[in-house]
């Protein structure tokens, strides 16, 4: 019983805690995310090749020991859409009369062929089957592109109320996120959430890439859950109350590769039949080889993943598939196109934390293997020269954290002034709307007969894309080309001398 | 008092009548001041230029030579105090009005009787990521509150279409709607050096209560800022020249001892924003012809760049 508590609050508060990662300023949204995302299997996995530090090993050796020791109590306790599938379940069964879960055959084939793939996949340098099914950069981008923009909309609306007492509050914003995007996050938000309503946790025995890895190993968990025939009075209580319907009453089994550990069976056996104790090799288990079945299987396709994926031939079409024709900048702290493309989870986190909204989710941009990643989108906004939060909140290294002084450095892009386009050289007159903004002072302006005329000195640009924004004309008579590779910019050095004017004496105006 | 003022005077008027309603209103509601913007009362100076002093000492002095917050504030009445937050700068880097000018402002306009004093602006935004950025990092954020004025975020985007009268370029332009719907609109520029106008000062400021910003740019900076005075001119402009930026604008640098900046230590005063925008020019050594803007508004009869046909009251502290 205290144990099903225990998992209770702390999934809730992990879950609560991603909301607020979410949902909450840069400066909390980059510690939260150190702490929280090192105990994420993807995320963890993929920043141990990219970005490899202390608190990820620690993370990694956290994570693989408990999952030894105790078994799948990473899908119980540490994943966020664990516990949104919990909170749907518990609705479920709350709002409907049916309360029960039952046995379910499980689906081996299916099960590990989507695994396999996605290995494949990844392991061939595309993760768009790994970011699709994750399950952490699933929630993110649910909750990045269902509930932010419901919070900010009812916090815009709130702040309307204070302007009556004249207190007058910020608005919050929203990433603008694509419409193809949005159907994706918005189908996998529904299935998932209906899926466990009726089935329980099926996704995560079925097609969560994670849980098929921790059922891979399942054999080698030191504490597993055992059902002992002779304590069995056949009361069916713990069936009812699996969700993962790993129980089986019949032969009285539980499929280890299956069970998530949520401890609710422990609970409801009123014998002492279903324990949770220390049982390093099974061998009461071997009537039914579900297990044995299931690890023949994953196996084999571990080994045909591995084979596709270091075929070269494998390698170089995917890498072709995903290079589009004009490939979209990426963000500072990416190093170039194609490390970012193979290391970012597409959880979106970025794009939830970036102030100015210019990381927006791509669709096909990156070509259809780099699905949903991150872009850096002057169309709409321009990259803050004051702030350097995606590197800093990227939970699987795939933009680097840099120091403020280093990002500022970085060049993304470089901007081209169009002569032909331009107002200053078109009408001759003075518009300057790039200089302005100009973090850099890589625009300076030529005064010809006191008109300003705009001039570009790449080696300054850093390719921020606000002189792009600014721009009045249409088309953009400024535009910043995306670098596959990123450069190192000059940084601009003032005049060490003052300018000097004629000093006046003390007490004397010019007029 | 030249012919030339006194035409202008009479246009003013006219225009005004022609407005109908609001012009009408204000004279009912006793405020004819703000019909007769543009000149001074009886005796009082067009305007005024102290220097060697800190920028509220400055100011006490400066407004105590035009007559006194009480000719422009008057009891009850609503105030909005539009200085430059444009750029997330240190105030040190001279990007933005003085803060401590912003608050001595504010703590006057609350002496002579005001209601309530607003302090805003609609910052250049693809500066930075968040204007509140600009507010806080200028220091007039918590300057201006302390004064107890009520500082307005500027993405509160409340802006309304006004129709420019005479307006050569600008025809129509979205106006914020404090600017609107307050009695009395203080300006305080800072002057500073600007890549693409030469220099901003007085009449570039009201870039901050519009939205259709970038229309400006693309049809011609110039008139666009010269025209938009056709439609409201400040009350009082007060011109912020402690810290002088003299390159590099309209940013300048971010760090606390830009060498950029010169000391100059002197504020101008003027309800003629023109008048105050050529004084501006001079004191950063250039001459108003120069300058588009202030040429194009001189011709349009905004105001008057020559000064002196002006009654100009200049003290040392």
């Amino acid at each position: 019983m205290r144990l099903i508590k225990i998992r209770i609050l702390f999934s809730s508060l992990i879950f609560t805690l991603f909301v607020i990662l979410f949902l909450s300023s840069e400066r909390t949204a980059t510690s939260l995310s150190s702490v929280l995302l090192s105990f994420q299997f993807v995320p963890v996995l993929i920043k141990i090749i990219s970005n490899p530090g202390f608190l990820v090993i620690m993370g990694l050796v956290f994570l693989l020991v408990i999952s030894l020791l105790f078994g799948r109590v990473y899908c119980s306790f540490l994943c966020p859409l664990g516990a949104m599938q919990d909170f749907s379940i518990a609705l479920s069964r709350r709002l409907r009369k049916r309360k029960n879960h039952s046995f379910q055959k499980p689906l081996p084939w299916l099960r590990y062929s989507i695994l396999a793939l996605t290995v494949a996949l990844t392991l061939s340098g595309s993760l768009v089957l790994l970011n699709l099914l994750d399950p952490y950069s699933l929630t993110g981008r649910i909750i990045n592109h269902v509930m932010e923009p419901s919070f900010v909309w009812i916090y815009n609306l709130a702040i309307e109320i204070p302007k009556f007492f004249h207190i007058y509050l910020f608005q919050k914003e929203t990433a603008y996120i694509p419409p193809l995007a949005l159907v994706v996050s918005l189908l996998f938000f529904f299935s998932i959430m209906l899926l466990s309503a009726r089935h329980g946790r099926l996704y995560c025995n079925t097609v969560c890439p994670v849980g098929s890895l921790l059922g891979l190993i399942s054999r080698l968990f030191l504490f597993k859950f055992t059902l002992d025939e002779n304590h069995c009075a056949e009361c069916l209580r713990c069936e009812t109350v699996c969700k993962a319907g790993c129980i089986n009453p019949n032969d009285k089994t539980i499929d280890t590769t299956r069970c998530v550990a949520c401890f609710n069976c422990v609970a409801a056996c009123p014998q002492p039949a279903i324990k949770y104790q220390y049982a390093p090799s099974l061998a009461a288990q071997k009537k039914w080889s579900a297990q044995r079945r299931s690890f023949v299987i994953g196996s084999a396709a571990a080994l045909f993943s591995v084979l596709l994926a270091f075929n070269n031939k494998v390698r170089a079409a995917l890498y072709a598939a995903r290079r589009s024709q004009k490939p979209p900048a990426t963000p500072p702290g990416a190093v170039n196109l194609r490390r970012f493309t193979q290391f970012c989870s597409a959880c979106h986190l970025c794009v939830s934390a970036c102030p100015t909204k210019v990381l927006t989710p791509s669709f096909f941009e990156y070509g259809a293997a780099g699905l949903m990643q991150p872009l850096m989108d002057f169309e709409r906004s321009f990259c803050d020269y004051e702030c350097n939060v995606c590197g800093n909140v990227c939970p699987t290294g795939a933009i680097l954290p840099l120091a403020l002084e280093d990002k500022k450095l970085v060049r993304i892009g470089k901007a081209e002034i169009f002569e032909d386009i331009c107002v200053v050289y078109v009408d001759h007159n003075n518009c300057g709307a790039c200089g302005e903004v100009c973090p850099t002072h890589a625009i300076s302006f030529i005064d010809k007969k006191n008109i300003l005329y705009p001039e570009v000195d790449t080696k300054y640009c850093i390719g921020c894309g606000a002189c792009q924004l600014v721009c009045p004309t249409t088309p953009k008579a400024i535009v910043v080309h995306a670098l596959d590779t990123h450069e190192q910019a000059v940084k601009y050095v003032h005049a060490v001398k003052p300018v000097k004017r004629p000093q006046m004496p003390d007490a004397d105006f010019p007029f | 008092m030249t012919d030339e003022n006194k035409t202008n005077r009479r246009q003013f008027l006219k225009k005004g009548l022609s407005l109908g309603m609001v012009a009408g209103g204000a004279m009912i509601l006793g405020k004819p001041d703000f019909l007769l913007a543009q000149n001074a009362p009886q005796g009082l100076p067009d305007l005024v230029a102290v220097r060697n002093g800190e920028p509220d000492t400055l100011f006490n002095k400066g407004i105590e030579l035009m007559g006194g917050m009480s000719q422009f504030v008057k009891k009850g009445q609503t105030v909005v105090v539009k200085p430059n937050i444009g750029f997330p700068r240190l105030s040190q880097a001279a990007a933005t009005t003085n803060p401590l000018l912003v608050k001595t402002i504010v703590e006057s306009c609350y002496a002579a009787g005001a209601r309530r004093v607003y302090v805003f602006d609609n910052v250049v935004l693809p500066t930075s990521a968040n204007a509140r950025n600009c507010y806080r990092l200028s220091g007039i954020e918590d300057a201006a509150k302390e004064a107890r004025a009520i500082v307005v975020p500027v993405d509160d985007f409340s802006y309304r279409k006004v129709e420019i009268p005479g307006g050569k370029t600008l025809k129509t332009a979205e106006v914020h709607s404090l600017i609107l719907d307050t009695d009395v609109f203080i300006n305080v520029p800072v002057l500073k050096h600007h890549g693409s106008a030469h220099l901003s000062i007085a009449m570039k400021n009201l870039m901050g209560i519009i939205k259709n910003r970038m229309e400006y740019h693309l049809t011609g900076l110039d008139q666009c800022i010269a025209d938009f005075c056709l439609y409201r001119k400040p009350d009082l402009n007060i011109v912020d020249a402690y810290r002088v930026m003299m390159s590099h604008g309209p940013s300048g640098q971010n760090v606390e001892n830009p060498t950029n900046v010169q000391l100059k230590k002197t504020i101008l005063l003027s309800r003629d924003i023109v008048a105050v925008d050529a004084a501006a020019t001079r004191i950063f050594g250039r001459e108003p012809e120069e300058i588009g803007y202030i040429k194009m508004a001189h011709a349009q009869k905004i105001g008057n760049m020559n000064l002196k046909d002006l009654r100009i009251v200049t003290f040392a502290l």
